[in-house]
């Protein structure tokens, strides 16, 4: 059995670029402005009618960007499109990669909702007999959840691996996870590869009936937290192996050095309370660094809000770290930016990225004392000092029971850019 | 290290009903059994499709019982019911699959269409506050991996990949590698969509579906063929158990293949839902890919084309052939999609059996590439293809065992 071909230097795999676009800001420096401060974006969502939903609020990109060119003939690209053509632009930008290094790169995106903002709009007009003639049916080759991938794909010219990964929360995680695989077998050499997702009302309204949404911003792991946030944005990571990093001149910002992921096969929507699934995760993707728990500095927690994610969250920790699980610092980013779904592990893996250049950890974003149920210690108030050469752990826990994390291991070298 | 990876069993259910023997004879028959589409609510625009292949009624239920069909959208019932159907294909118990070395890899092109068109119906007749959990829980797209790995408590990784009209073959491919780097011992990977009135609808409206024609002839696949008019929508749902060879081997498991090499690329010259055309630049990145994982052009002996009938992608699908063809390739070309229309993954299926359409060919001059029928030669090597409207694209190179 032959596969492309392997890795064979042992070339570790390097983020050499960033780009979000994300509640709290457009770009690295503003989207990092908005986690040191410990604000949460989190308000009143505009870009709906939220008077019929149980609640108000959501973690919405404003202004919207203007239109990415996607490349080729054809109408404005989806929210959820723009947002990742935008933040791949911005992490190219960052990476500074020629077009030409662009050919032979991948793609490996997470979405959960593609283009359904504009697909719900559609089938509204549809199942109107008034309007159904006049119904944008175009809009809908923009509605598949493999859209943005390609849409990137095509803006830059990629030849490479286009994959999606669509494991609701989970998914841009595991689309690093794939890109990773791909780097190392030498499939590509460059990977961009991260998730997008845009609000919808069908996922808005899906949650709520699932009573998961809280009435105000959302406070992981506080004892009287009520509910998840949603949220939208984008968070792409360049990733590429050393060599390529080092023949193109470009510095390493982090090591992406292992990822792993697992199924709870326990239910459909709430987590394993005993966190089993998600401890495999954590376990895998450590294993696949070979770094061993006591190295690690830093948990990026899925800390989504609910009183059952972080239960199950605390008991994945405390499986994989034991003791160390209440004093290993945390952080959780979706109290500043909302559960951006599909791209959270992205915009996440982008935060941590981030901490580690900048020598600091955000504080979460919310107050009131931590659960006694999760005692983590919770970076929390203001921005907590770490070395930049710190291992962190990224971890996502998704509907269907899929759970996926990544190792980030930062570097020391002066010179990496900080936001 | 990579591990040499065996495709060991295969469950699929799709327009031929449940089950390897009702594929292999629709297959030999070159027919694909269709039926009207429900349009009583005027999604439909005149002139465009009507018909479309769908999975006869009561085909999950010997794999799923009602209790647990209860539970699950259609797409989830047919992920359920191949992934048992294939372990039962593989001889190989459910117990045995329970744990976090089995791994979940699916491909959906859409997801659950009709919870998803229930659920916003619900929300634009009783507004939000209606809107049901159950019906929401399974309009995400990885719900129905979700529950293949919660009905065999399958704990490894769990994936689903969206792709358009190449999911299904990078799910496969994914989990080819999940297996071969050793991050599962083995993986239930392929496809499933399901056919919603809208979803006909638009796909009809978006011209990629094979119209009616005065005569009667049309709403029919016509695979790389020169009158070919659009795609036959189908649903259902295949699912492959690959695993190491030497897992298979020490439990006296069969291969019906083993996968050799599969290869991913894209064509960036399309436009959103709609094929490109840069067949050049694929068919080099393919070359590229077969050079990297040692497989010589001039060894393949077939070619399952994922060619469906669609005017542009089967042009592009002829000029990849034609580029291969010139360069030493010598391999008959067979185009399943014409017994199993697309999405789904049945292609997936007839391509794992080494089936092809039966019947008379077209004549030669009638297609953009000659394509063969039946099993003109006992399978061997084939190279399966897969291209998506969007750009992406993948290809799988399989040893194909000639035993049935």
């Amino acid at each position: 059995m032959t596969v492309p071909r392997e890795n064979g230097s042992g070339d570790g795999v390097v983020v050499t670029g960033l780009g979000v676009v994300a509640p709290p800001g457009r770009g690295l420096a503003a989207f990092w402005d908005g986690l040191a401060s410990g604000r949460t974006s989190i308000g009143e969502v505009s870009l709906f009618d939220t008077s019929r939903h149980r609640t108000r609020v959501g973690g919405e990109v404003r202004p919207i960007d203007a239109r990415e060119p996607r490349g080729g003939r054809g109408g404005p690209p989806s929210r959820t499109d723009s947002f990742a053509l935008a933040a791949a632009r911005l992490a190219i930008g960052h990476a500074g990669l020629p077009r030409t290094a662009l050919a032979r790169a991948g793609v490996f995106l997470g979405s959960s909702t593609g283009g359904m903002f504009e697909g719900e709009r559609v089938y509204a007009a549809l199942t109107d007999a008034g309007r159904r003639e006049r119904a944008r049916v175009g809009r809908l080759r923009d509605q598949p959840l493999g859209c943005a991938a390609e849409s990137v794909a095509r803006a830059w010219g990629v030849r490479g691996p286009v994959e999606t990964v669509c494991s609701a929360c989970a998914a841009s995680t595991m689309a690093l996870e794939a890109a990773l695989s791909s780097l190392r077998l030498g499939e590509c050499e460059v990977a961009i590869a991260g998730g997008a997702d845009a609000l919808c009302e069908l996922t808005y309204g899906g949650f709520n009936s699932l009573r998961a949404v809280s009435d105000a911003p959302c406070r992981p792991f506080r004892a009287d937290r009520s509910g998840l946030s949603l949220g939208e944005g984008a968070g792409i990571l360049v990733l590429e192996t050393e060599a390529s990093a080092r023949a193109g001149g470009r510095t390493p910002l982090a090591e992406l050095a292992g990822a792993g992921s697992s199924c709870d096969a326990h239910h459909m929507t709430a987590p394993d309370p005993g966190g089993t699934g998600a401890a495999l995760a954590l376990r895998a993707a450590l294993n696949d660094a070979g770094v061993r728990a006591e190295d690690v500095d830093l948990v990026s927690a899925h800390g989504t809000g609910t009183p059952h994610n972080e239960a199950a969250e605390f008991a994945a920790l405390e499986s994989v770290f034991g003791a160390r699980a209440r004093e290993i610092a945390v952080t959780a980013t979706k109290g500043a930016t909302g559960h951006l779904l599909g791209a959270c592990g992205a915009v996440e893996a982008v935060a941590v990225v981030a901490a580690l250049g900048a020598g600091a950890i955000p504080p979460t974003s919310g107050s009131g004392a931590v659960d006694d149920a999760c005692p983590v210690d919770l970076v929390e108030g203001a921005a907590r000092p770490i070395a930049r050469d710190a291992v962190a752990v990224s971890l996502n826990m998704a509907f269907g029971g899929a759970n996926s994390a990544v190792v980030l291991r930062g570097r020391p070298e002066p010179g990496g850019e900080r936001p | 290290m990579s591990r040499p990876v065996v495709l060991s069993g295969i469950g699929h259910l799709g327009p031929h009903g449940p089950g390897l023997e009702e594929l292999v004879r629709g297959l030999e028959a070159g027919s694909l059994p269709t039926d009207e589409v429900d349009t009583r609510a005027g999604f439909h625009a005149p002139g465009t499709a009507r018909r479309a292949a769908f999975v006869p009624a009561g085909a999950c239920d010997r794999w799923v019982p009602a209790r647990e069909a209860r539970r699950m959208s259609p797409p989830s019932r047919m992920a359920v019911a191949a992934a048992r159907m294939a372990l039962e294909d593989a001889e190989l118990e459910p117990d045995r699959v329970a744990g976090s070395d089995t791994a979940v890899v699916l491909g959906t092109a859409f997801g659950s269409t009709t919870f998803t068109s229930r659920l916003l119906d619900q929300a634009n007749e009783e507004g939000p506050l209606g809107m049901s959990p159950f019906l929401f829980m399974e309009t995400v797209a990885n719900a129905h991996a979700g529950q293949v790995g919660l009905a065999l408590e399958a704990r490894g990784p769990n994936y689903t990949i969206s792709q358009g009209e190449a999911s299904a073959l990078l799910a496969v491919a994914r989990a080819a590698e999940l297996v071969a780097s050793g991050r599962a011992r083995r993986a239930l990977a392929g496809a499933v969509d399901e056919i919603s009135p809208v979803l006909h609808a638009a796909l009809g409206r978006l011209g990629a579906l094979s119209p009616p024609r005065p005569d009667g002839s049309g709403e029919r696949p016509r695979p790389l063929q020169q009158d070919r008019d659009g795609f036959v929508l189908a649903e259902g749902a295949t699912v492959l158990l690959l695993e190491r060879a030497e897992d298979a081997e020490r439990r006296g498991g069969r291969a019906r293949a083993r996968l050799r090499a599969w290869i991913r690329g894209n064509d960036p010259s399309g436009r959103p839902g709609r094929h490109g055309t840069d067949a050049r630049g694929l068919s080099a990145g393919l070359r590229a890919g077969l050079e990297r994982a040692d497989v010589a052009l001039s060894s393949l002996e077939r070619f399952v084309s994922c060619a469906s009938g669609s005017v542009a992608g089967d042009l592009l699908e002829a000029g990849i052939l034609r580029d291969l063809l010139g360069d030493g390739g010598s391999f008959d070309v067979v185009a399943p999609k014409e017994c199993v229309g697309e999405f789904a993954g049945g292609f997936l299926a007839a391509a794992a059996l080494g089936a092809a359409p039966g019947g008379a060919a077209p004549a030669p001059e009638s297609t953009l590439v000659e394509l063969a029928r039946g099993r003109p030669r006992p399978p061997g090597r084939s190279l399966w293809s897969a291209l998506s409207s969007g750009g992406a694209a993948a290809w799988l190179v399989a040893d194909t065992d000639a035993r049935p």
